[in-house]
């Protein structure tokens, strides 16, 4: 038999009872559809998950920290928790060089934060901030980018995240003046007012004039927050703050950043920094993490669907067993002018697979369709919950990726042939004659 | 081997189970049928006849015996073999038409040249050609609901011939049909002969007599003469009296 030839006998057998194949197919539709929304609802949560994420726009860098090796209460060590502190490992210049040795390092940049009270202030505008001092001539090799001026860093100059102008506000407002407008900081020369405190509690301040001369593009992580200058700045303030000179040798850095050639190399070298007893974090974990929860979601969620199209594979399955018995007589009559056990196998596997096609199509129509309006229903109320009370608005909540609709289309078609399956072995096995004189 | 009968039937058993009782529907027939013969088999209901048929036909397995058909033992043939015997050298008429009721006339007579492989364009051509012949060129779009009985198993003749088979076996062809249409088919039947066809035709109808080149008498699953055949049935038809 030719197979333009079964395929048009298939279709033709399948519109010779099209009340009952639509009825059936409906139950392939709403499967579908609903493995479709569900999906297109883990992967749109998923994508939206991650958007959130503080800090994954660079994935090549492992935050490093020292690591303290804990004594834990049943006698052995242990990395983190509670407990004695048995051991330090101090981010010392020896330890940076341990890092560059690892092969895949690019680069070891060193961060250290300002350990004083800081106040900065802009005319009669007050502001808070975290001021890092950081091992770089150019931010840019952090992946961070200027809003307005430079990524160079130079002494005596400072550098602010994208969000540093929301901070200032005016100690003299009234609680009815109107909000305070973000000043525009660039080129501006602030006053960094540095403070401690005197053992006899007695407060100490310093006034540093520093020059803006750059704002940082919105990177959603860690930069949007802080003030950057130059290491050695912010290193002479601490030790102002302390009183005494450090010693990098004896005590190292609070942090280091280790830049990693490709995102691939992330994970391996997270762990070897671990292995080495310091504490390594790469927010590449976290969307790992992340991303895993959702593929677990996404797999729950389609299980629902499928289990709606395990219910309309069981009603194919009875259509067809019914279509079965009423055309015994056909499928004898077909058997007596000539048609092989394998035809009479293919045209009826082709009609359950047709009711699976045929609701699958539809379903992933359904399916798109109930996605983009529940898009369009959800993004209006979070567009307007966000106008409310701030936070991002969110662009969708289910999106359809690609392969979904051709893998819904043919998981529903291999579901209507699998139901067929028995049917029509058992329409294929008939013995002829019993076939012809069935009543 | 040389001037074999065409279709060769030999020591024929045929056993079917109803619930516990066995039910031997051929016992040991054998017979040689010629090719381009006219056979009718007659018998009363359960004899065998229409056993016998489809066992030629190979729409059923014997339980003992061999079946020759055209020097081709079919008993031996499995199921796909088996179907391109029945699709090459056998054409089937049914008593009750066999039409699928959702196609037209054309599209019944043409529906096992689908098994074929045969191309739209020549089924058409072929289906129009043999309901010409069988007197349906005006019914070719009418559906068998559309069509009186006669005109259905005319329809079903026309399917028979359709893979051009050298064998047509019907089973009461004219059961189903008035006088009038059955005398038709008979005819039609008589044609085809004429035309060189094999024919085996199951019936009790005695008009057919009148067409046959040979017959063959069955009762309760062996062959009889025509004499014990008659004595038979006068038997069966005779007024039950009591006591």
């Amino acid at each position: 038999m030719r197979f333009l030839d079964l395929v048009s006998l298939i279709f033709y057998n399948l519109s010779r009872r099209k009340g009952r194949v639509l009825l059936t197919a409906v139950g392939v539709v709403i499967g579908t559809s609903a493995v479709v929304v569900l999906v297109s609802l883990a992967v749109g949560l998923r994508e939206n998950a991650t958007k959130q994420l503080w800090g994954i726009n660079d994935l090549t860098s492992i935050e490093v920290y020292p690591g303290y090796n804990v004594k834990s209460s049943g006698g052995g060590m242990m990395m983190g928790g509670g407990g004695e502190i048995e051991d330090i490992k101090y981010l010392t210049p020896n330890a940076i060089k341990e890092f560059e040795a690892i092969p895949g390092v690019k680069q070891v940049i060193v961060e250290d934060y300002f350990q004083g009270n800081l106040n900065v202030i802009h005319g009669k505008l007050h502001g808070y901030s975290s001021l890092m001092g950081i091992s770089l001539d150019d931010l840019a090799d952090m992946g961070l980018e200027a809003n307005a001026g430079t990524t160079e860093l130079v002494k005596g100059t400072a550098i602010v995240g994208s969000w540093i102008n929301r901070n200032f506000y005016d100690p003299k407002a009234r609680p009815d003046d109107p909000p305070l407008e973000p000043p525009d900081l660039m080129g501006q020369t602030l006053k960094f007012v540095v403070s401690k405190w005197s053992q006899d509690g007695i407060e100490i301040k310093k006034t540093y004039s520093i020059k803006i001369v750059g704002v940082l593009k919105e990177s959603r992580g860690q930069a949007d927050g802080s003030i950057f200058m130059r290491l050695e700045d912010v290193t002479a303030w601490n030790e102002w703050v302390r009183g005494t000179r450090i010693n990098r040798n004896k005590e190292g850095y609070s942090n280091v950043i280790v830049k990693v050639e490709s995102p691939e190399q992330v994970i391996d070298i997270t762990d070897q920094i671990n292995t080495l007893g310091y504490m390594a974090y790469t927010p590449q974990a976290t969307v790992q993490g992340i991303n895993s929860f959702f593929t677990i979601l996404q797999v729950i969620f389609g299980g629902v669907g499928a289990i709606a199209l395990l219910v309309a594979a069981i009603g194919i399955a009875n259509t067809m067993a019914m279509a079965i018995l009423e055309r015994t007589r056909e499928i004898g009559l077909m058997k007596a002018i000539g048609a092989t056990n394998k035809d009479v196998m293919s045209i009826f596997l082709g009609e359950a697979a047709g009711i699976g096609f045929i609701g699958g199509l539809g379903g992933v129509i359904f399916g798109w369709g109930a996605s983009a309006i529940l898009n369009i229903v959800a993004v209006s109320y979070y567009a307007s919950q966000a106008s409310e009370g701030g936070g991002s608005p969110l662009s969708s909540v289910a999106s359809t990726p690609f392969w979904l609709p051709a893998f819904a289309l043919i998981f529903a078609t291999v579901i209507g042939l699998i139901s067929g399956l028995y049917p029509a072995l058992r329409a294929a096995t008939l013995v002829p004659v019993t076939a012809l004189k069935y009543e | 081997m040389k001037n074999q009968p065409f279709v060769r039937v030999s020591e024929l058993h045929k056993d079917f189970k109803m619930g516990e009782t066995l039910v031997k529907a051929l016992n040991g027939v054998s017979i040689g049928i010629e090719r381009g013969s006219f056979t009718v088999i007659m018998g009363p209901s359960g004899s065998g006849k229409s056993t016998l048929l489809y066992l030629i036909g190979g729409l059923d397995w014997p339980t003992a015996g061999t079946i020759h058909v055209d020097e081709q033992e079919i008993e031996t043939l499995d199921e796909n073999t088996l179907a391109v015997f029945r699709r090459n050298k056998v054409g089937f008429i049914f008593q009750s038409f066999n039409l699928i009721a959702s196609m037209a006339a054309e599209e019944n007579v043409s529906f096992p040249l689908r098994f074929s492989g045969i191309n739209p364009a020549e089924r058409k051509v072929r289906s129009q050609k043999l309901l010409d012949l069988v007197g349906l060129s005006d019914r070719m779009t009418h559906r068998p609901t559309e069509l009186s009985g006669g005109q259905q198993q005319r329809v079903a003749v026309a399917r028979a011939l359709i893979n051009d088979p050298p064998l047509i076996l019907a089973d009461e062809p004219t059961g189903n049909l008035d006088s009038f249409s059955g005398l038709a088919i008979m005819q039609l039947l008589s044609d085809l002969h004429k035309a060189g066809k094999t024919i085996i035709v199951v019936t009790h109808d005695p008009r057919m007599r009148q067409f046959a080149t040979n017959m063959v008498f069955l009762l309760d699953g062996s062959i009889v003469s025509e004499a014990d055949y008659k004595d038979a049935t006068e038997l069966l038809t005779q007024p039950f009296e009591k006591g």
